[in-house]
């Protein structure tokens, strides 16, 4: 709370895109749509698709952001390892979310305090276990991941490749870097944990509840 | 909240659907909303033109003016001719004008059914045509508030293309706030007599929804051109402070009997300098609390140290 009240009252630089805003003027209506030629997201055409793509956005900002809490309580336990890399690959992912969450005018989660706080804890109390303690959590909530992105790659497929070309393709590149991480896993003996089918299952089912409640609140 | 605005789109769905069943005229549904709707058009020709009493004009319309329906449904849409378009507007358009003429008489008869029947006569039509407005009073006030919305937006969206273009000064963003709730609230002026009714019309519960929605957007919007980009729970905690912000000032007017309500807008700039007071001391407590926590963490380390627990053997 502290912070955002405090960085609301500073001088707050305006930093708004001038595209967007030129753009913005032209139709009083439309102010929410970000029309730059080359903006990831197309303007939405009604309520309905513009409803589709926040949700779309925002469960996947809120995927991201749990990624990076995992990761985050991972290091805290185990020191500078190997997920270290892989971190700063989700650093990457979670930065651009922001910024599209912030042109698009996407309200994020309200449930980011608790995904800060689950994700932390599953990434230290996962990486107590040991190594492959982490490295199993790794492959479970990236598995998750890639399948929840595999599914929203799916639907924009259904509906309008060539309309959500950008998107499309930046989704398909987060997924194939979160199969990366995935392979990754397994390559250091991730399976080698004891009572890996259980903690693997577990997770899973977590994330797909995380997901399913992060879409709709 | 997608759950909210997701009843609020099935019930907006509903009140249309049932605005059809209302509608006397033809039997497939989607005709029968425009065939009354065009036959309040033909009413208003004839009114101008003919003054025959509303019903009898009405009844003898209906079935022509099906008979026009069909015939526009069957030629192209797409290359209609210009009579056609301009003759043409959706419901929804219609009520806005409606709505729109009614705020004038709000003075008069409060919000009500009167203001709109008389906003309906002012626009040409029979005072019948009120039968459009399920919610009544609701949708006035509604109306009212949304176009106030659209107001501030163009007004914020002006002043931030001066910015970008050079020829203003960007302001600190608590002052940005002040101006754009005074903006707002200043709309109110006009009626401010009977705002309270408007106020008490808003809260009752199946308006409760629709006005919640139209002061969500209006805060949105307001930290949107105050320059908030914030994806975090900052997104939140700032829209809840400028809510309170407003809805207290707005209250706060209310009972204002100053010149120009400048003791609103004093309140208002104390508020603000409350909030922004309360910022600064939260913000010192954190370093202060991050300073102390650094410090007692030196101190477990020194401790290890001295016992020898750091060693490793």
């Amino acid at each position: 709370m502290h912070r955002a009240a405090h960085t609301a009252f500073c001088d707050w630089p305006q930093f708004v895109r001038p595209a967007m805003i030129r753009q913005s003027l032209k139709c009083t209506g439309c102010l929410q749509n970000s029309t730059r030629a080359y903006s990831v997201v197309p303007a939405p055409r009604d309520s309905e698709e513009k409803e589709m793509m926040h949700r779309m956005l925002r469960v996947d900002h809120a995927g991201e952001y749990g990624a990076n809490r995992i990761y985050a309580g991972q290091m805290a336990v185990l020191g500078r390892s190997r997920q270290y890399q892989m971190w700063d690959q989700e650093k990457k992912h979670l930065s651009k979310f922001n910024e599209i969450l912030a042109e698009n005018r996407v309200r994020p989660t309200a449930l980011l305090p608790l995904w800060n706080l689950a994700g932390f804890v599953l990434g230290a109390s996962t990486a107590l276990l040991g190594k492959e303690g982490a490295m199993a959590c790794t492959v479970a909530v990236e598995e998750s991941i890639s399948e929840h992105y595999n599914s929203q790659i799916r639907a924009l497929m259904e509906s309008d490749p060539e309309r959500y070309t950008e998107l499309l393709q930046l989704i398909k590149e987060f997924r194939d870097d979160e199969m990366d991480h995935h392979d990754t896993g397994l390559e250091h003996d991730a399976e080698s944990l004891p009572g890996y089918w259980l903690l693997k299952n577990a997770i899973q089912l977590g994330c797909k509840a995380a997901i399913y409640v992060s879409q709709r609140v | 909240m997608a759950a909210l605005l997701r009843g609020l789109r099935a019930g907006r769905l509903l009140r249309g659907l049932s605005s059809v069943v209302a509608a006397p005229t033809s039997t497939t549904p989607q005709c029968s909303s425009r065939g009354f709707h065009c036959a309040s058009l033909r009413l208003k020709d004839e009114s101008k033109s003919d003054k025959h009493s509303a019903s009898s004009s009405y009844s003898s319309s209906s079935s022509t003016t099906h008979n026009e329906y069909t015939s526009q449904q069957d030629s192209d849409p797409s290359s209609g001719d210009q009579e056609q378009d301009e003759e043409y507007e959706t419901e929804e358009q219609l009520q806005a004008r409606i709505l729109t003429a009614a705020l004038e008489f709000v003075p008069l008869h409060g919000w009500s059914m009167e203001a709109i029947s008389a906003g309906a006569e002012a626009v040409g039509l029979s005072s019948a045509s009120t039968g459009m407005f399920i919610n009544g009073a609701g949708d006035l006030v509604l109306h009212f508030i949304s176009q106030c919305n659209s107001k501030l937006t163009e007004i914020l969206a002006e002043q931030h293309n001066q910015v970008q273009l050079g020829q203003a000064e960007p302001k600190k963003t608590a002052d940005f706030l002040r101006d754009a709730v005074e903006t707002r609230l200043r709309m109110y002026i006009p009626y401010m007599e009977s705002w309270p009714q408007a106020m008490s019309i808003l809260l009752l519960p199946h308006n409760i929804p629709e006005s919640l929605k139209h002061l969500s957007t209006m805060v949105d919007d307001i930290w949107y051109y105050a320059g908030d980009r914030s994806t975090d729970m900052n997104w939140y905690t700032k829209r809840a402070v400028l809510t309170g912000l407003y809805n207290a000032t707005e209250l706060v007017m209310l009972q204002d009997s100053s010149p120009d309500f400048q003791d609103t807008w004093t309140f208002l700039d104390n508020r603000i300098q409350d909030v922004t007071n309360m910022a600064v001391t939260a913000k010192q407590m954190q370093l202060t609390g991050e300073a102390v926590a650094q410090g007692l963490m030196g101190a477990a380390v020194t401790l290890k140290n001295l016992t020898g627990l750091n060693q490793r053997r």
